[in-house]
């Protein structure tokens, strides 16, 4: 009953963390130097035809009108239309946006496999051969740039060994995407019951899965290692330890109290590899959400990038306060 | 090493076959590396054994050694420490020479440890029923529901009140009287034959102090388990130990029967400690020296002498003998006080 009442809490300050989120991006996206209208016309448009452009795009009113239109526009459900696509940026971010969850969704999910489990295994045994694999590994993942690693990977998987798909897309030219439901290919191919699709929605996810994931696995590596190796030189480990409780419990007993630093790295990991992810995903044409933001930035588009910095703000405040569910579940302390 | 054993096992039927100790601690010897070439020697060739049921109190400052030899018997010096050199002799087994696995197994269910500090001890997470029911379900490889019915009965033993809502507590949740009861009963539900108790109650008011003591002498004595009772405070163990040793600076400089420690104590060391607790200050200044800003670790002659009131040339230069004053009673120092 407390977590509903703090869930009640968390979620009145909802609607005015996205409308400052909204007002903040809003300054800055139009504070970014061009003019739509030019780069529609191009460069033989006259100046009449520009302004009558700039009346109808409503460029021409106020900053603060502008805002409240979008605003008004945005409580019907309308985010604007980009100019690039000509199509309602909403319908464009209801496509893009899954593409991008399912990659980062599954990277990271390789990212905690690996980081997880070496950080266990290092800080089990801090002068073992997997502690120096991990810090050697801590440290390189954090200095390799993304889009070099993922050519490195194509170049070693697609163009020498042949094993993956080409780094174009989601799924095959010739297979026929499933019908979308939830966006995520691999599980609308499953509830769509369609196996050829599964396995090639799986294959292109596999390059760039590895890249991200082998990338992100790093920072969790290392606050599991480090937070591990706290846990198990603290008095209830040791107490445990004279008590002879078996080691492989005494490590699965630290491992539970070391889980809220672990989960905080991955939720911040998570919000941040929606827009992160971006290079990845041009890499390997991946038609994100990222990717789309970025061509909206680059050709003053702005509608695409208010569009990205809603859906990625609501998707962050939903990933924390999730993560502020799993304290509450992790440690009764807190919901106390 | 064959004859060795049928010496030491012949030397124990010859002693006394009925005094047979239950736990017996040999020149065990302790080191920290100390950054320099020589590792620091934190305990100096302790001996100390104890007989089945019986409690030992072992009286000591803090930095003399205490928790590093709770820990020590139990095969787990306090890290960085290293056991350089000793033998724990317990049921008929040289412990420290034990694989870790078979240590474990003794740990906690033959030999067990009541810690101080309980709220930092006991693992913040889990439920204090949780934590007393797994000592059982570890060691004694009894089910979930029976080592729950184990941990609920050792509650209502340790006296916690309401131990069915208790069961469900989390550490933070309890008062430290009630933590240290927490860890009392884990460390009595698998009945070992050995309890160290490590300074358990120097976090608690004086009141909850006494009643925990108690309790825990009682439990003891139901559970037939034998005690070492560390602590550093020397009127506590006048309740109920049997005998009593005093540790000073990592070696035994004491020990005696109860009534001959608190009657004729032989050390200037237990002298001053014991009149620590004296009305008169006449009796306390006599016996003890200001002390000096910087503590010496003197490599010969006696670990005290800095300190000791009636110390002479020899007492820096020659380690004193750990010389029997009276049957049982044996004291480290060359001029062991005489009581008329």
């Amino acid at each position: 009953m407390r977590i509903l009442a703090y869930l009640a809490k968390r979620l009145v300050f909802v609607i005015p963390q996205l409308l400052g989120i909204v007002l903040v991006s809003f300054l800055l996206v139009k504070s970014i130097p061009g003019d739509p209208a030019v780069l529609m016309l191009g460069p033989t448009a006259t100046p009449s035809a520009i302004a009558a452009l700039r009346e109808q795009l409503g460029l021409d009113q106020p900053l603060y009108m502008q805002f409240l239109i979008y605003v008004r526009n945005l409580l019907h459900g309308d985010l604007g239309t980009s100019w690039q696509t000509t199509r309602p940026v909403l319908e464009d971010l209801l496509q893009r946006f899954p593409a991008t969850l399912e990659l980062v969704t599954f990277s990271l999910l390789l990212a905690i496999l690996v980081g997880v489990t070496l950080g266990v295994y290092a800080a089990r045994n801090p002068r073992g051969w997997v502690a120096r694999v991990s810090d050697l590994y801590g440290l390189s993942a954090g200095a390799l740039p993304d889009f070099w690693f993922a050519l490195v990977l194509i170049f070693v998987f697609y163009t020498v060994l042949g094993w993956a798909p080409a780094p174009l897309g989601r799924i095959d030219m010739i297979v026929i995407p499933p019908i979308p439901v939830t966006g995520i290919l691999t599980i609308d191919a499953l509830l769509a019951g369609d196996p050829e699709a599964f396995w090639s929605a799986c294959s292109h996810l596999a390059l760039p899965v590895l890249t991200l994931g082998l990338l992100n696995a790093g920072p969790i590596l290392k606050i599991t290692q480090s937070t591990m190796e706290t846990m198990l030189e603290s008095d209830f480990s040791r107490y445990e330890v004279l008590c002879g409780v078996p080691q492989n419990l005494v490590v699965r007993h630290a491992l539970r109290n070391a889980l809220p630093s672990i989960v905080t790295i991955i939720s911040v990991l998570y919000g941040f590899l929606i827009g992160g992810a971006v290079l990845v995903e041009i890499v390997f044409s991946w038609g994100g959400a990222g990717q789309y933001a970025v061509q909206g930035v680059l050709n003053s588009d702005i509608y695409p990038v208010l569009g990205f910095v809603l859906f990625s703000a609501i998707f962050s405040l939903i990933v924390y306060i999730a993560v502020d569910l799993v304290y509450f579940l992790l440690d009764p302390r807190i919901s106390n | 090493m064959g004859a060795a054993e049928v010496i030491s096992k012949t030397e124990n039927v010859s002693g006394d076959a009925g005094k047979a100790p239950l736990i017996d601690i040999r020149n065990l010897r302790i080191t920290f590396p100390s950054g320099g070439a020589e590792p620091k020697t934190v305990l100096k060739g302790i001996n100390l054994s104890v007989q089945p049921g019986e409690i030992v109190g072992l009286v000591g400052e803090s930095g003399a050694g205490k928790t590093t030899l709770a820990r020590s018997i139990l095969g787990v010096p306090p890290a960085p420490g290293r056991i350089a050199a000793g033998e724990v002799h317990f049921e008929g087994r040289q412990i420290l020479s034990l694989s870790e696995a078979e240590l474990r197994r003794l740990r906690g269910r033959r030999l067990s440890v009541v810690v101080p500090n309980p709220r930092a001890e006991l693992n913040p997470l889990r439920k204090v029923g949780d934590q007393i029911a797994s000592m059982a379900k570890i060691h004694l490889n009894v089910s979930r529901k029976e080592a729950r019915r184990m941990a609920l009965q050792m509650l209502r033993d340790v006296q916690i009140p309401d131990p069915e809502r208790r069961m469900d507590a989390y550490p933070h949740e309890l008062s430290g009287g009630m933590a240290q009861r927490v860890v009392i009963a884990m460390a009595l539900i698998c009945n070992p034959a050995f309890v160290i108790s490590d300074d358990a109650t120097s976090g608690l008011d004086v009141t909850v102090q006494a009643q925990i003591l108690a309790l825990l002498a009682k439990l003891a004595a139901e559970h037939g388990s034998a005690m070492l009772f560390i602590t550093r405070d020397v009127g506590i163990t006048a309740h109920f130990c049997d005998r009593i040793a005093v540790l000073f600076s990592g070696e035994i400089v004491e020990i005696a029967p109860r009534e001959a420690l608190f009657l004729e104590p032989a050390h200037p060391y237990t002298l001053m400690l014991l009149a620590a607790f004296s009305h008169s200050p006449k009796l306390r200044d006599s016996w003890s020296v200001p002390e000096t800003a910087r503590r010496r670790e003197l490599a010969a002659g006696c670990q005290y002498a800095d300190r000791c009131p009636i110390a002479q040339a020899v007492c820096r230069t020659h380690r004193p003998p750990f010389a029997e004053v009276s049957p049982g009673h044996f004291a480290r120092c060359h001029f062991p006080v005489r009581h008329a």
